[in-house]
């Protein structure tokens, strides 16, 4: 069995999981894992399918965009390397970083360069950019995945530094402490 | 993954309602620092809290950090001195409590409990040294407080010690004068104390605790408004019952930070974790406070006929979504109402609507008492005992705890404002009715039984 990354993207209506989905089964793959979400109406999905050893990306894609054609939508096809490196040796903590403040351009850019160059790794991320000054029109919540073997107090500092630039209120929560209120 | 509401509506409790760890409570252990060798005991038990507490507020601070939450307050809590200390006088008992001021500094803690006795049904030697050293203790110490039980549903109420602490408040006021009698805020007098409460100035580790606990005081009244004061706005019919869970969830979710706080504070000294007191203790800060709660319910003030009735939903309400958070609920647990703490109540008093008498009938239902209760100086002790007894009889007689911190303010009369400073507030003194001339009960002493277990009417 070989292993295929699945991104579809389109104008969100009724259909569009069935229809690639009714593809995949058809062509004997198994969906492992799958993840969707819509933003202002556009769908976007990531589907993880084992499929059979004869799979081929390109004409995946080519059946996918044939049978959907009416649903306009993009695919992507990507086969999966077995076991690939993790980005970090380190067992990490999961941190819940969020932003509030006034919106302009570079925000994400600036506050993800921070993170990327602490060897931070982004798992999850919301942002609205509602425009105004009211702090909950314009905020970013990123899960993110803090090693242990970098220099915590060091990243906390440089990124309220750079928050303090861009005008931006930070706190940077361990996710227990969300999960510990809001779940029972 | 956690959703943007879940993440929002945390951060808002914290940005705009004040949510906090509102202590972590330290409790030490000094039976086995017992002596009869003054000098070599307040060696001892400074060296076991200098040792045992050296890194509590560094680490109540690290951890604090890693949750976005902040520890206000960070405490120690010692076994009570009048035992631990049984064999010294009252000039020695005043070390003693100089030496916990000094160990409290030194490890930086702003509150240390414990300069306690237990004397429901009768004092011993080290009870009575303790008691007449208290207001020298308290006014030569900035830091150390004291509490003394004097009344048990099992024991009765021990009226020689009641009519004693009036005398003993009065002298606490007198010698710290200039300061509107702020010796006295740091003593509670209580009937059924717990063992194990992490807020000041009732905390003590008792003697059935093991030799280290961390204990920790959740609070929160800021949130429970806002969160009626929302829900109110959605649905302005919306009836008690509602209101009473929609206060329970709440409280759910302030406890919890207190538990997984606690929980990982009590595992890094390597200490066993000991309780949750979900109380609502009040700040003297706007937002912070609980008698704008009563408000936020419908009540013009607390004090309004109906206010009764309103802590009884409010202190039930916080039980029950406390003790669905916490395995390990403990402490007084409740609603606080302490007057100069904070500042709507401060205000109540203040404008009138709530006096003295409706003070004591609030008190039968929530947490603690007459919390931080302003008196005219010239109250006389006899009278300030006659207050105190009455409080232990609603406790005595409820099953519940209730206590007294009671100041007579020296050279104040009713209506006159007192200053006690930071945490501690300020509030307008209220008047004592009907408290003038001789008390010949309070003054016959001995014992009121313990009350009859059966025909409960």
């Amino acid at each position: 069995m070989k292993k295929f990354s699945i991104s579809v993207l389109g104008q969100d209506r009724p259909g569009i999981i069935a229809a690639v989905t009714q593809v995949l089964f058809e062509q004997g793959f198994n969906i492992e894992d799958v993840s969707q979400t819509i933003l202002q109406g556009e769908f976007s999905s990531i589907f993880i399918v084992a499929g059979p050893e004869k799979s081929d990306p390109q004409a995946l894609v080519a059946i996918l965009n044939k049978t959907t054609s009416a649903l306009n939508m993009q695919f992507h096809v990507r086969e999966l390397e077995g076991n690939p490196p993790k980005w970090t040796q380190s067992a990490c903590q999961s941190f819940v970083i969020t932003t509030f403040g006034p919106d302009q351009k570079g925000l994400v850019a600036q506050v993800t360069r921070v993170l990327a160059d602490f060897n931070v790794n982004v798992t999850q991320l919301q942002a609205a950019f509602r425009g105004g000054d009211a702090p909950g029109s314009n905020y970013m919540i990123y899960e993110v995945d803090i090693p242990n073997d970098i220099d915590q107090q060091k990243l906390r500092d440089t990124l309220k530094g750079k928050c303090r630039q861009l005008n931006l209120d930070v706190s940077i929560q361990h996710k227990n402490i969300f999960e510990a209120v809001n779940r029972v | 993954m956690l959703t943007n509401r879940e993440v929002l509506s945390v951060l808002d409790m914290l940005r705009n309602e004040h949510l906090d760890l509102r202590t972590v409570t330290l409790g030490l252990s000094l039976l086995d620092c017992a002596s009869d060798d003054i000098k070599r005991f307040n060696a001892k038990i400074y060296d076991r809290i200098a040792r045992k507490a050296e890194n509590l507020v560094t680490l109540c601070d690290q951890i604090g950090e890693k949750y976005g939450i902040p520890v206000v307050n960070k405490r120690v809590s010692v076994s009570p001195i009048a035992v631990a200390a049984a064999p010294f006088n009252s000039d020695e008992m005043t070390t003693i409590a100089q030496t916990l001021d000094r160990a409290a500094q030194t490890v930086q803690v702003d509150f240390i409990g414990g300069f306690s006795a237990l004397v429901e049904k009768g004092m011993a030697v080290g009870d009575r040294a303790l008691i007449e050293a208290l207001p020298q203790a308290l006014a030569s110490t900035q830091r150390v407080c004291a509490s003394i039980n004097v009344a048990s549903t099992r024991a009765g109420i021990n009226m020689d010690a009641v009519l004693l602490l009036g005398r003993q408040i009065k002298a606490a006021a007198q010698l710290s004068a200039a300061q509107d009698g702020l010796a006295c805020a740091k003593l509670c007098v209580f009937a059924n104390i717990p063992q194990d409460i992490p807020f000041m100035a009732g905390a003590y580790l008792g003697v059935g605790e093991a030799d280290a606990v961390i204990n920790v005081g959740v609070s929160g009244p800021g949130v429970v408004k806002k969160a009626i004061d929302r829900a109110v706005a959605e649905n302005p019919t919306m009836d008690l019952q509602q209101i009473s869970e929609l206060i329970k969830r709440t409280s759910y979710k302030v406890t919890r930070v207190g538990e997984l706080i606690g929980r990982e504070v009590a595992e890094k000294m390597g200490i066993r974790f000991g309780v949750v007191d979900l109380s609502l203790a009040p700040t003297p800060n706007v937002g912070d406070s609980v008698g704008e709660i009563f408000q936020s319910l419908g009540l013009k003030s607390i004090g309004v006929p109906g206010s009764t009735a309103a802590l009884a939903l409010l202190n039930d309400a916080v039980k029950k979504g406390g003790a669905f958070a916490s395995s390990n609920v403990g402490g007084l647990s409740g609603a606080f109402i302490p007057v100069s703490e904070d500042l709507n109540i401060a205000e109540a008093a203040r404008s009138g609507q709530l006096s003295l008498e409706k003070l004591e009938a609030l008190t039968s239902v929530c947490s603690v008492g007459l919390d931080m209760v302003a008196v005219p100086g010239d109250t006389s002790a006899e009278t300030l005992s006659a207050i105190m007894a009455d409080e232990m009889a609603i406790g005595v007689i409820n099953k519940k705890t209730t206590a007294t911190r009671l100041i007579p303010v020296p050279g104040k009369k009713a209506g006159d404002f007192a200053k006690f400073g930071g945490l501690l507030g300020e509030a307008t003194i209220m008047a004592v009715n009907n408290g003038q001339g001789e008390n010949l009960f309070i003054r016959r002493g001995g014992l009121i039984p313990s009350p009859i277990h059966s025909l409960t009417n």
